[in-house]
């Protein structure tokens, strides 16, 4: 061990290990002898849960990553498809949990900052952003501070970047109360040829770091990210990442210049794991190792151990890989926009290896036992929470007011009227509608939508994922765009317990069948273990967010999804009695259970491409999923500004004579739309000869909204809908 | 009771990033003639009035406002108060 160096820094972050035994007789059998502290540091963050996934890889395999408009899929900093006319969308999700969780605005706004890195680590212009946020109940202050700064902190950092934020969810359940989730996404386009990977670099390639200083910050953000939150989080911590916009404003129009010229080999981003998972990454995908001087890398702060330098978690940095021949155009471009670089090494055939400024070599391995941590086989047991839902006799027009003030289900106006959502000028579909829609270069567009359902997973991880997967997919389909794939995000709780490894195992399985059965693949993903409150050892709800993305090949489908007085509103698809698990339950009868709606994968796929085959006939649609048809129904008529009147004997159902009335209304089915049509008998006609039941159930017009016999004035639904999560905010301002 | 001046410095932990900071040093101040200077760091001050009965009384007042309504987040900063008469 490398006693000295461990005396000179007095505050230096201890290294440490949170290495098992076993993993620690492993790292010795693969490197021979005994591991520096160094060495083992570095190891310790590439082992770590959140850089080598060593307990979700064997699961994950699970999933379908190939086929269809797959270009690059899972392993590379983001996934890319073709979106056809030789351009390609890149995308990727990302959490930054547990920094939201402490420092909510510089949490939320660095994850921003990570998820555009690895879009542009492919060589792609982000062009749009998108979050998934959670958080305990909206009466918690708590929750309330947490809301309010991790939503400014998107806000601000897109804004300054010129990004916009353009879509995403907002949920809310009392398993959020400490540990909130924050899921940052960005979309990028990029022609087909100009596609850059990891895997490119030579020999003899130069290492070029370059963007913000190296700093303390951030130390052991992989390991804590791979930990549970404590009391201790609090004022105890390294310092969190701070954002720095600017400089990324600046590294974006650096990196789009330098591929543009050509000049680049290949590139990588530095996020969690830092230097170490960045180098060396890129080095083993290319076949080779590295050597590192770190004695040229630009610091923040003096005295800074090798240990702090190679795992320090600083912002707004990148790897440029460039030969002989094309460095100095490399380094000319840099210096043009003023960002600070170093020449830190170059890539080689031999082993990884960090050097001082002497040439002694401070560390050295095959970039291989970095990069390729033994996985875990952890063991799983089963956990369930169907039942019965208690039923209690509340009629329809008292729900649906509850219902449509409630926190989950309320406009979110509040939170996307703080962000730039125009900036690009692409943004044809805006927030408040099913998906975002989004000019693509190829003279198209792109349709891309965020879901999760924290409850349904929590009930049933396998059925709650599935049914999150077909909710994207109707989501996309509804603003006329058919889904290609996804990438998805998998917070969970402590893997280690065999009642999360099995919710976790059983979400994966969901997915995978759903994306399976709708043929969109997953090109990508990313998976938070550890979201668990240490005091009270509760996990988060299992929290599975899919990021489906789909096209749209002729701007002349673009729909404003604004029905007209007079339309015939079609209903497609089947209706069960499925109202356990479902937002009826939870706001109206405070159940947290049920049986959930059942995943008809067939019926979902038949359906949507049935929308899709008529989108001529349809003025205006809206997917059915959480709080049913009441809920759709009335999302369609505050958009539109314009009531409407169903009537629910016509609805498509099997066994309808014992079924209540908000067992119809508030069922969550999957596999449903809405549609405003003037053609209603041809569209009729086209679902008989397709084998998709479908029936005309009300008409479009007047100023209330009015299921049977039921009445609502439009005016009090808009006023609930629209102002409860404002007021929420608004009036408390802590 | 008497009206205190409560100055309240919210600034980032030493070691985070600064990036107000760093500009303001290396593109204003070295850039323009003061190549003395090797480090700035921003932060914010609140001046509040308010009524105590001393000055420590008013001092704690101040500290509680930091605390409990999170004027300074501890994870990512460090607060003084200072009260003038």
């Amino acid at each position: 061990m490398n006693e000295k160096k461990s005396e000179e820094k007095e505050n230096a972050a201890e290294p440490g290990t949170s290495l098992t035994p076993d993993e620690q007789k492993e790292v010795r059998k693969r490197l021979g002898r005994e591991p520096n502290a160094l060495e083992l540091g570095m190891i310790d963050i590439m082992w770590s849960e959140h850089c080598s996934y060593k307990s979700s890889r064997p699961i994950l395999k699970m999933l379908p990553t190939t086929g269809g408009a797959v270009v690059v899929g899972p392993g590379y900093d983001a996934g890319v498809i073709d979106i056809g006319g030789g351009w390609c969308a890149a995308f990727k999700i990302e959490t930054h949990n547990h920094p939201s969780a402490i420092d909510p605005y510089n949490g939320a706004a660095t994850g921003i900052g990570g998820i555009v890195r690895d879009i542009l680590s492919m060589g792609a212009r982000p062009v749009a952003l998108f979050d998934s946020i959670h958080f305990g109940s909206l009466s918690s202050p708590h929750s309330r501070w947490l809301l309010r700064n991790v939503v400014k902190g998107i806000g601000d950092y897109g804004n300054c970047i010129g990004v916009p934020t353009v879509g995403g969810e907002l949920q809310f359940d009392e398993g959020f109360e400490r540990n909130c989730l924050v899921n940052a996404a960005c979309l990028g386009f990029v022609r087909k040829d100009k596609i850059m990977k990891s895997d490119t670099a030579g020999e003899g390639d130069h290492i070029i770091l370059a963007g913000g200083s190296t700093g303390r910050d951030g130390i052991h953000g992989v390991t804590f990210a791979s930990k549970n939150l404590s009391m201790e989080s609090e004022g105890e911590r390294p310092a969190v990442q701070v954002g720095d916009p600017f400089t990324k404003k600046l590294l974006i129009d650096a990196t789009l210049e330098l591929l543009e010229a050509g000049l680049l080999k290949s590139l990588k981003d530095l996020g969690g794991g830092g230097l170490t998972c960045a180098s060396s990454e890129l080095a083993f995908k290319s076949g080779g190792g590295a050597d590192i001087d770190i004695s040229k890398i630009h610091l923040r702060e003096k005295g800074m151990s090798p240990y702090e330098i190679m795992l320090s978690e600083s912002q707004e940095r990148m790897l440029y890989i460039a030969d002989d021949a094309r460095k100095a155009g490399v380094i000319a471009i840099l210096e043009k926009y003023g960002i600070r670089y170093a020449e830190i090494g170059k890539i080689t055939k031999g082993n990884y290896r960090v050097l001082d400024e002497k040439g002694k070599v401070l560390a050295e391995m095959k970039a291989s036992l970095l990069t390729e941590a033994p996985t875990v086989d952890r063991p799983t047991k089963e956990l369930k929470f169907e039942g019965k839902c208690m039923k209690l006799n509340k009629d329809i027009s008292f729900a649906l007011g509850q219902l449509m003030a409630s926190e989950n289900l309320c406009s979110r106006s509040w939170i996307y009227e703080q962000y730039d959502h125009e900036v690009g000028d692409r943004t044809v579909g805006k927030p408040g509608h099913d998906s975002a829609v989004l000019l693509a270069p190829n003279g198209g567009a792109v349709v891309v939508k965020l879901d999760s359902d924290s409850l349904w997973c929590n009930i049933d991880p396998y059925k709650g994922s599935a049914g999150v997967v077909c909710e994207a997919y109707r989501n996309v389909v509804s603003c006329g765009g058919k889904p290609l794939a996804c990438v998805d995000n998998l917070s969970f709780g402590n893997p280690e317990k065999p009642e999360v490894m099995f919710q976790f195992k059983e979400s994966v399985r969901g997915i995978s069948d759903a994306l399976k059965a709708l043929e969109t693949p997953c090109v990508g993903g990313n998976v938070s273990f550890y979201n668990e409150d240490e005091e009270t050892k509760l996990s988060i709800k299992p929290t599975p967010v899919i990021m489906m993305v789909g096209v749209i090949d002729s701007l002349k489908k673009l729909r404003k999804c604004r029905m007209n007085k007079g339309e015939k509103l079609v209903l497609v698809g089947e209706t069960r009695a499925e109202i356990g698990g479902s937002e009826y339950c939870r706001t109206i009868l405070g159940a947290h259970c049920g049986v959930l709606p059942e995943p008809d994968l067939a019926a979902e796929k038949r359906n949507g491409e049935f929308v899709l085959a008529n989108w001529e006939n349809i003025n205006a649609v809206h997917d059915v999923s959480r709080g049913g048809i009441a809920y759709a129904l009335l999302e369609m008529c505050v958009q539109a500004d314009m009531g409407a009147k169903i009537t629910l004997d016509p609805i498509p159902m099997s066994g309808k004579e014992h079924v209540r009335e908000e067992d119809i209304v508030f069922s969550e089915t999957h596999g449903r739309y809405i549609i405003a049509t003037k053609k209603a008998e041809e569209l009729l006609a086209a679902a008989a000869k397709a084998g998709v039941p479908a029936a005309e159930i009300g008409i479009v017009g007047g100023g209330k909204i009015e299921i049977d016999a039921y009445q609502f004035k439009l005016q009090d639904m808009k006023e609930g809908y629209g102002k409860a999560l404002w007021k929420a905010m608004e009036h408390n301002k802590v | 009771m008497t009206e205190y001046t409560v100055e309240v410095v919210i600034e980032s932990k030493p070691a985070a990033k600064d990036p107000e900071g760093e500009t303001i040093a290396r593109e204003l101040l070295m850039k323009n003639g003061f190549g003395q200077v090797h480090n700035v760091r921003t932060a914010k001050m609140l001046k509040v009035k308010l009524e105590a009965e001393n000055e420590e009384q008013a001092k704690n007042l101040a500290e509680r406002m930091v605390r409990e309504l999170r004027l300074a987040n501890p994870v990512a900063h460090i607060y003084s108060i200072n009260v003038k008469g």
